[in-house]
């Protein structure tokens, strides 16, 4: 085994290991990120699987074929992110507002 | 007759200016309702000394929040009309009158201040135009209306309106999300001419290039994210 895949294993099970420690979500989501990071250790492990693949589907290399994946995993990645941050801002808005409802200071001779 | 009609003017670090523009809204005999959103200059202390409702944000969250609070605390008192008005000066206070005459008499549901319809209006800087000319048509393109004015910050909203807008674009898509929910919610809608003053302040404090980037963005997003 060469050290880089050595590395690399350590590296994905390192974000296996923080990923279960850190957060705690639904087990379909445990599952997929348990697959995605098995088939990855797999791949570092037998690398001419990747060239194979990238051959199959008209990728000169492996390493173009997992780069070309990873943008779009990115992209993908970072849209769920601002969906996330777009729904906590809002959340955080309706709390603002609830706060400063119940404290106005509203004129004494109010015509109202 | 002005004491069911609430006027919103959104601050956010206005202290510079806020005293003027309030110092002539007041006088209008309007309910005025100032939303500060989490001001750190002092401008909530400037405020507080005028006969307004003060609400103030424990944090900054954007003018389309801003506004949707300032509803929020007008809809208790069920007014006729309520008035989106700028704290930065760019507005005419004898606008308003204009602006709520087709909501007052049930014409409308939404009445939009334009700063094209009249010709003789005061000079638009160039730039400006051709930037307002372009978000026009980005906001055809996402909500099927086409105004003569875009993101001009002056317009006025009938009872129903104000019981069927929600603002959840609680930064500046806001103004985009109104023509959004009038198409949805089949409101009835016009514009009346109005001038805008270009202060060095107001420019300076209004939209930037950068920041209708961001509309755009979060206007797309709701786009695809509804």
């Amino acid at each position: 085994m060469k050290l880089i895949q050595l590395i690399l294993i350590i590296g994905l099970l390192a974000i296996l290991i923080s990923y279960f420690r850190w957060f705690r979500s639904a087990v379909i989501d445990k599952l997929l990120i348990g697959c995605i990071l098995a088939i990855g250790i797999f791949l570092v492990v037998f690398p001419d699987l990747t060239n194979q693949l990238a051959v199959t589907l008209g990728v000169g290399r492996g390493a173009d074929l997992v780069f070309y994946i990873f943008i779009v995993a990115f992209c993908y990645l970072i849209l769920l992110v601002y969906a996330k941050i777009k729904k906590l801002e809002q959340q955080l808005a309706e709390l603002a507002r609830r706060q400063a409802l119940m404290e106005v200071q509203s004129p004494s001779t109010t015509g109202v | 007759m002005n004491s069911n009609i609430f006027i919103i003017i959104p601050v956010y670090n206005e202290a510079a200016v806020i005293a003027q523009t309030l110092h002539q809204v007041v006088q209008t005999g309007y309910n005025v309702v100032v939303v500060d959103d989490g001001s750190t200059d002092g401008t909530g202390e400037i405020v507080k000394k005028f006969p307004v409702h003060y609400i103030c944000h424990p944090i900054n969250i954007g003018q389309g929040g801003a506004l949707q609070t300032g509803m929020d605390f007008a809809k208790q008192f069920d007014p006729q009309a309520v008035v989106h008005f700028d704290a930065d000066g760019q507005h005419r206070v004898s606008d308003i009158g204009r602006l709520l005459s087709p909501v007052l008499e049930d014409d409308c549901d939404v009445v939009f201040g334009s700063r094209f319809i009249e010709k003789n209006g005061l000079p638009v800087p160039v730039a400006k135009r051709i930037f307002l000319q372009l978000a026009r048509y980005i906001n055809f393109f996402f909500t099927g209306i086409l105004l003569t004015d875009a993101h001009n910050g002056l317009r006025a909203l009938s009872r129903k309106a104000l019981r069927t807008v929600l603002l959840t674009e609680n930064r500046m898509a806001h103004a985009s999300e109104i023509l959004w929910i009038i198409k949805e919610r089949r409101l009835t809608y016009c514009e009346v001419p109005v001038t805008i003053e270009y202060t060095e302040y107001s420019r300076r404090k209004g939209q930037s290039l950068w920041n209708s980037i961001n509309i755009i963005f979060d206007l797309l997003f709701k786009k695809i994210n509804r």
